[in-house]
């Protein structure tokens, strides 16, 4: 650009100090007088592309070297960072690039916290820590689940991320998850449904724990249990398959069955394993039943008389004096006869 | 009157006690059976006491009329049937025999038991029917025994129970059949396992109200209560049935007919019950 105003005789480069010639050439820049062929990048003497150039400390660089030597370079994207850069984390970043590492803000005008070497925001930073105190972050939002989280093929949701399978409602942390394929031990086959529609397929509630089902189903009393939770009404334990007994609608093992309903041998006062002979509010070991005077054995075929409720055969029955023969004799014709032996 | 049913057998049809010793010593069989042998005394069994290994003896309808000790020898015997002899006392030694389970001593003499006799470690079933026992007679710690889950006192002479009766926790059945009893304790109250009260034929005119604690009425239970001279509204409802006296002695109303009745405090009525005849008077009427 020529210079007008000003006589060509105090006029210098400010590349070489050389003067110029009346028709020469001038480049003038912020007041700084050149040669065109002194006005080059101070890294590769070359002319700046379009006349554009970038200064930094008193020297001129072409943009292609200007950028290698001292342009910083995104944490992120690695490009140049023109313009603004954030420092920040030991880097430099393109405002657009330094983000949230949780939910993905720009952080530039927002300030970020360090935390165990990401930049979170502050209200991620305040959910990290929540997730230090014992609480879930969803799996598919990451974000802090508040409630109970819906669990899901081995993960934790918020559960209104999910509809169910069924009927297509949005569900919440009580919504069950169903194996597809009963006994089946992987779980990518697993589909959620909300707690009405579980309720209408029929899997089996256990009526324990009111929980459903899923491995072994034991079918007792009406109802359907846990292997685990089918257990003695008096002493708590599980039968896991051994044999229960059932009174009242409630199922006892054999040991306490027969303590507590009495089908404990009169004589040798066991559970009684084998058949069961029953007669005056007792019972009895088949090879038990005896006759309470002489314990001569008897069978359902002996005859046998009544005493205190205590069997008593012909025999002896025929020993006893008159005296309490009469007596019992009227004791057995008032008694009413429903209760005849 | 002599009343001796075995000396109408025959004696052809006896294999003397000596000759069954000797066979159940031989196949080693542990339950004895002597029943009707006519046996007066232990001396017609020689050797008894060294069978160790028998469980059960049987020696009902003879004529034994001593015990003796040497028969807690036996170690392991777990039943152990004397019903129907003559026997007037019980050598302490039996209630230190260890297995001893079941012990029928019904239908005998007996006036008076053992000083200790309640300390039998293991009797689940005592039978002392039909003998001449009575409260005054029972040593101190008879009702001690507290595996006994059947005890057996009818036809005896007792007017009134003890309150101990109630240690007997594992009690499941008690037979007071015919005694001259005027009231009941209300420990019976505590017998929460009973499920057999015989109290027909005595002298009773009320139920403690604790007895409605119990559950003698369930289809596993049993209440015999006929023959007493009942108070009116415990009579009119036996008419209908004992469930309902059970019911009626829960109410409030008979806690106050009870406690008016006590208070009263009559005469018992009179024995009614003859028992000159009965067997177990045997000697003092010959």
């Amino acid at each position: 650009m020529p210079g007008i105003s000003m006589s060509l005789g105090n006029m210098f480069c400010s590349r070489c100090g050389d003067g110029f010639e009346p028709h020469e050439k001038i480049v003038n820049s912020n007041g700084e007088l050149w040669h065109p062929q002194c006005f080059v990048c101070a890294q590769c003497f070359r002319a700046f592309p379009e006349g554009i150039f970038y200064e930094f400390e008193g020297r001129k660089y072409c943009e292609h070297d200007f950028h290698v030597l001292f342009a910083p370079c995104c944490g992120k994207c690695g490009e140049f960072v023109i313009g603004r850069v954030i420092k920040a984390m030991n880097s430099n970043w393109h405002p657009r690039c330094f983000r949230c590492e949780m939910c993905d803000k720009e952080l530039a005008d927002l300030g970020f916290i360090r935390n165990q070497g990401r930049a979170l925001c502050h209200e991620c930073n305040a959910k990290a820590k929540a997730v230090g105190l014992g609480k879930y972050v969803c799996h598919k939002c990451h974000g802090l689940i508040d409630d109970k989280p819906l669990r899901f093929r081995g993960e934790v949701y918020h559960g209104y991320h999910f509809n169910c399978t069924a009927c297509g409602v949005e569900l919440n942390s009580e919504a069950r998850e169903v194996r597809c394929r009963p006994g089946f031990a992987a779980n990518e086959m697993n589909e959620l449904y909300c707690l009405r529609c579980h309720d209408k397929m029929g899997i089996p509630i256990c009526g324990a724990c009111r929980r459903p089902i899923e491995e072994r189903v034991v079918t007792a009393l009406g109802k359907h249990w846990h292997v685990e939770h089918f257990v003695c009404a008096k002493c708590e334990k599980p039968f896991l398959g051994h044999r229960h007994y059932e009174k009242k609608g409630l199922a006892y093992c054999e040991t306490h069955y027969h303590q507590l309903f009495g089908n404990l041998c009169f004589v040798c006062n066991q559970v009684i394993a084998g058949d069961v002979f029953t007669a005056l509010n007792k019972a009895w070991c088949v090879h038990h039943f005896a006759c309470s005077v002489c314990d001569q054995k008897m069978n359902q075929k002996t005859k046998f008389y009544e005493c205190d409720l205590k069997p008593v055969c012909k025999k002896c029955y025929d020993k006893f004096p008159n005296e309490l023969r009469r007596r019992l004799r009227k004791a057995h014709e008032q008694t009413p006869k429903k209760a005849s032996v | 009157m002599n009343q001796a049913p075995v000396s109408c057998i025959p004696n052809s049809k006896m294999s003397r006690p000596k000759k069954v010793i000797d066979e159940a010593k031989e196949i080693q069989n542990p339950e004895l059976d002597l029943a009707d042998k006519g046996i007066a005394s232990f001396e017609e069994m020689p050797g008894l006491f060294n069978m160790l290994n028998i469980t059960r003896l049987t020696l009902s309808h003879n004529k034994i009329q001593v015990v003796p000790p040497g028969l807690a020898n036996l170690v392991n015997l777990e039943i152990l049937n004397l019903f129907n002899n003559q026997i007037e006392e019980l050598p302490t030694s039996l209630s230190s025999m260890p297995k001893l389970r079941i012990l029928n001593v019904g239908m005998n003499r007996l006036g008076v038991l053992p000083r200790g006799f309640g300390t039998f470690p293991m009797l689940e079933v005592l039978d002392l029917t039909y003998n001449n026992l009575d409260e005054s007679t029972l040593p101190g710690n008879f009702f001690m025994m507290e595996t006994l889950r059947a005890l057996y006192l009818g036809d005896n002479d007792f007017e009134f129970l003890p309150a101990e009766v109630g240690q007997l926790k594992n009690l499941q059945i008690l037979v007071l059949r015919e005694n001259d009893l005027v009231e009941l304790p209300k420990e019976v109250g505590d017998l929460s396992r009973l499920r057999e009260l015989h109290i027909q034929g005595n002298r009773l005119t009320v139920l403690p109200p604790e007895i409605g604690n119990l559950d003698l009425v369930s289809s596993k239970s049993v209440l015999k209560m006929e023959n007493n001279p009942w108070v009116t509204p415990i009579a009119d409802q036996l008419q209908v049935g004992v469930s309902h006296v059970m019911d009626y002695i829960r109410t409030e109303t008979y806690r106050y007919v009870y406690n008016r009745h006590v208070s009263a405090d009559r005469p018992p009525p009179p024995k009614t019950n003859d028992k000159s005849k009965k067997i177990s008077r045997a000697r003092q009427q010959s």
